[in-house]
C-alpha cells in the first residue's frame, strides 16, 4: 500500500459498511470466476480465448409432413442470418471457430433455435427445428451432436 | 485496526482516477457504438435471437431501449469533459451495465470488464479534478472541494482488476491444452492463409506454424497474465507488470481485435498510479528558450501530475530531478526519470529503469 497517503478518521458503522462492501463485491466476483469452470458460457468467470474449438452445422426444419429442408436460403420469408443475429452463430455451415469455446456454442444454438422457432410465425410448414453440430473440441474430434428446437404448436 | 481496516481509511489523490475517466468515456462510446447504429436503423434487441440473463428484468419497450442507450452515450460524453461528473459516471455505469445484464447476447468479457472500470470510476469524486465542475467551481470563485479523498473505490478497483487477470491466468494455468499450447497453436495454423500472403519468408511461417513453438508460448502467455495479475500488487514489481501489461494489450488487440478490451485494459493501469501528486520535482535549467519548451513538454505529458515543476537560471543544468524520496538526479538519470513518468513515453522508458527497480527495496512504493 502506497505510504504517501493518510488515513481518514470515519464512523465505526461507516467502516464496517464500507469493509462489507468491498469484501461482498469482491467474493462475488470470486464466486463468478469459480462458477465458470461449471457453466458452459463462463458468464463473468473472465476466461477469454479458451479454446481453439470448431464446429459447423446443418441446420434443417423438419416440416409437419416429415420433410427435412435446409435452412441455408432462407424459408417463409425468414433468414437466419437476421434472426440470429449473433457473430458467433452465423455462417454456421462452414467451419468457423467457437470463440466462446463449444459448450457455449451449443448453449447458445439450442437456445437459438428456440427463439427462431417460436419467432416465425408466417411460417405454416415448419414442426421443429433441428441442427447437426460437428465439431472439434480443441483438435479432438470430430464429435457429432443433434440439437432440436422446441416443437412449434402453431401447425398451419 | 486490521491491515485491511487500516487500508480502507487511506485517502489519496483523485487524479489519476480523473485521467481514467477522460479516456474512459470514449471507450463507452466505441463501445454503445454498434447499439446505437442499430437503434437508428429501429432495430431492437429484441428483433434478434435474445435471452434475458434475469428472468424477472422487464423486457424493454424498443422506444425505452433506444432512449436508454442515447442516454448512455450522452452520460459518457458529460463524464469525460467532467460535467455533472457524479451523476454521468453513475448513469454511464448503469446503462453499460442494463445493458449488459437485458440479454446474455450482449455478454462479453471485454463488456463486463468495462463495467467494472466504470462502477469505479462512478464510486469517486473524480470530477473535482480535470473537468468542468471544477473549472465552473473556481470561476464562480467558489472553494475548490478536496481532491484528496477515500480511497477505498480504488482499492476495490484495484482488485477487481487484479482478479480479472488472475482468473484468465489461472483458468488457463489449469487447462493443459493452453498450458502446453495446443489452443494458440491450433488456432495459428488454422489463421495460416493470414500469414501466407504477407511478405514473411517462407521459413518464418513454418516457424510460427511448427508445435514445438507453442511448448513454450503456451506458459509464457499464462506466466504474463499472472506475473501481470500479482505483479501490480508490489511496489518492486508494479512497474514492470505495467508494462508488461501494455504490451500484453497491443499484442491481443492485433492479433485478436476484443472489442474495447485493450483500450479499456490499457486505460485501466492508471488505477496503478500512486495517488500522490507533485511529489517529484522537476527542476529546468539552461537556455530559456529551451527551458521554456521543456517545461511545456513536461506539463503537458503530465498527466497525473507527477511533478512540480520549478524554472532555474540559465547557469542552473538542464535538468534536475528530486525524487519522492530526496534523491537528486541530473542529466541522463533526470531525463529518464521523467520519461518514464509521463504516460506517452513510459512504454519506452520503463524499461530502463526495470532492472535498478527490481532490486531495490522501494519504500515510497510508486509505480509512476
Amino acid at each position: 500500500m502506497e505510504p504517501a497517503t493518510e488515513t481518514s478518521p470515519r464512523p465505526r458503522w461507516r467502516r464496517r459498511l464500507v469493509k462489507g462492501f468491498v469484501v461482498g463485491v469482491l467474493a462475488v466476483q470470486v464466486g463468478f470466476a469459480i462458477n465458470g469452470y461449471r457453466d458452459p458460457h463462463k458468464f463473468f468467470a473472465f476466461q477469454p480465448f479458451n479454446e481453439s474449438s470448431t464446429w459447423r452445422a446443418d441446420i434443417v426444419r423438419v416440416t409437419w409432413d416429415g420433410q427435412r429442408l435446409p435452412i441455408d436460403d432462407g424459408w417463409a420469408g425468414y433468414r437466419w442470418s437476421s434472426l440470429v443475429d449473433m457473430p458467433a452463430l452465423t455462417g454456421y455451415s462452414r467451419t468457423r471457430h467457437a470463440s466462446y469455446g463449444i459448450d457455449a456454442t451449443l448453449a447458445y444454438l439450442d437456445d437459438a433455435l428456440d427463439w427462431v422457432a417460436t419467432h416465425t410465425p408466417a411460417d405454416q410448414d415448419t414442426r421443429y427445428l433441428e441442427a447437426t453440430v460437428t465439431y472439434h473440441r480443441n483438435t479432438r474430434g470430430p464429435e457429432v451432436t443433434v440439437l432440436r428446437s422446441v416443437e412449434r404448436s402453431d401447425r398451419g | 485496526m486490521s491491515r485491511l481496516d487500516w487500508a480502507l481509511e487511506q485517502v489519496g489523490s483523485v487524479r489519476a482516477v480523473a485521467v481514467l475517466r477522460i479516456a474512459i468515456g470514449p471507450i463507452t462510446l466505441l463501445h454503445l457504438r454498434p447499439f446505437l447504429r442499430d437503434a437508428r436503423a429501429g432495430v431492437s434487441y429484441t428483433d434478434h435471437f435474445w435471452e434475458p440473463f434475469i428472468s424477472w428484468l422487464p423486457e424493454l419497450s424498443d422506444r425505452l431501449w433506444f432512449g436508454l442507450l442515447w442516454l448512455g452515450a450522452a452520460a459518457a460524453v458529460l463524464m469525460t469533459v467532467g460535467l455533472c461528473t457524479r451523476v454521468a459516471s453513475a448513469v454511464t455505469f448503469a446503462v453499460v451495465a442494463f445493458n449488459l445484464l437485458l440479454s446474455q447476447t450482449h455478454f462479453h468479457h471485454n463488456t463486463v470488464f468495462l463495467a467494472i472500470v466504470l462502477f469505479g470510476v462512478a464510486l469517486l469524486p473524480s470530477g473535482r479534478e480535470l473537468s468542468i465542475d471544477a473549472w465552473l467551481r473556481r470561476r464562480m470563485r467558489r472553494p475548490a472541494l478536496p481532491t484528496v479523498v477515500p480511497l477505498w473505490p480504488l482499492w476495490l478497483l484495484r482488485g477487481q482488476i487484479g482478479l480479472v487477470y488472475l482468473a484468465s491466468g489461472g483458468s488457463k494455468l489449469i487447462d493443459p491444452d493452453w498450458f502446453g499450447g495446443l489452443v494458440l497453436w491450433d488456432r495459428m495454423v488454422r489463421n495460416q492463409h493470414v500469414l501466407d500472403p504477407t511478405p514473411l519468408p517462407a521459413w518464418s511461417i513454418d516457424v510460427l506454424t511448427s508445435r514445438w513453438l507453442f511448448f513454450i508460448l503456451g506458459p509464457v502467455i499464462v506466466g504474463t497474465e499472472l506475473f501481470i495479475g500479482l505483479g501490480l500488487w508490489f511496489a518492486r514489481t508494479r512497474l514492470a507488470a505495467i508494462w508488461m501489461a501494455i504490451l500484453f494489450h497491443i499484442a491481443i488487440e492485433i492479433s485478436a481485435h476484443v472489442q474495447v478490451f485493450s483500450y479499456a485494459a490499457i486505460a485501466a493501469l492508471a488505477i496503478w498510479v500512486t495517488p500522490t501528486t507533485r511529489d517529484r520535482t522537476v527542476v529546468v535549467g539552461g537556455e530559456s528558450g529551451t527551458a521554456r519548451a521543456v517545461v511545456a513538454l513536461v506539463r503537458a505529458g503530465d498527466w497525473f501530475a507527477r511533478f512540480r515543476i520549478e524554472t532555474a537560471g540559465p547557469a542552473a543544468p538542464a535538468l534536475t530531478v528530486v525524487d519522492r524520496d530526496g534523491t537528486v538526479l541530473h542529466g541522463w538519470g533526470a531525463t529518464r526519470i521523467v520519461l518514464s513518468r509521463i504516460p506517452l513515453t513510459f512504454p519506452f522508458f520503463a524499461p530502463l529503469l526495470l532492472p535498478s527497480r527490481l532490486r531495490r527495496v522501494d519504500h515510497a512504493g510508486a509505480a509512476t
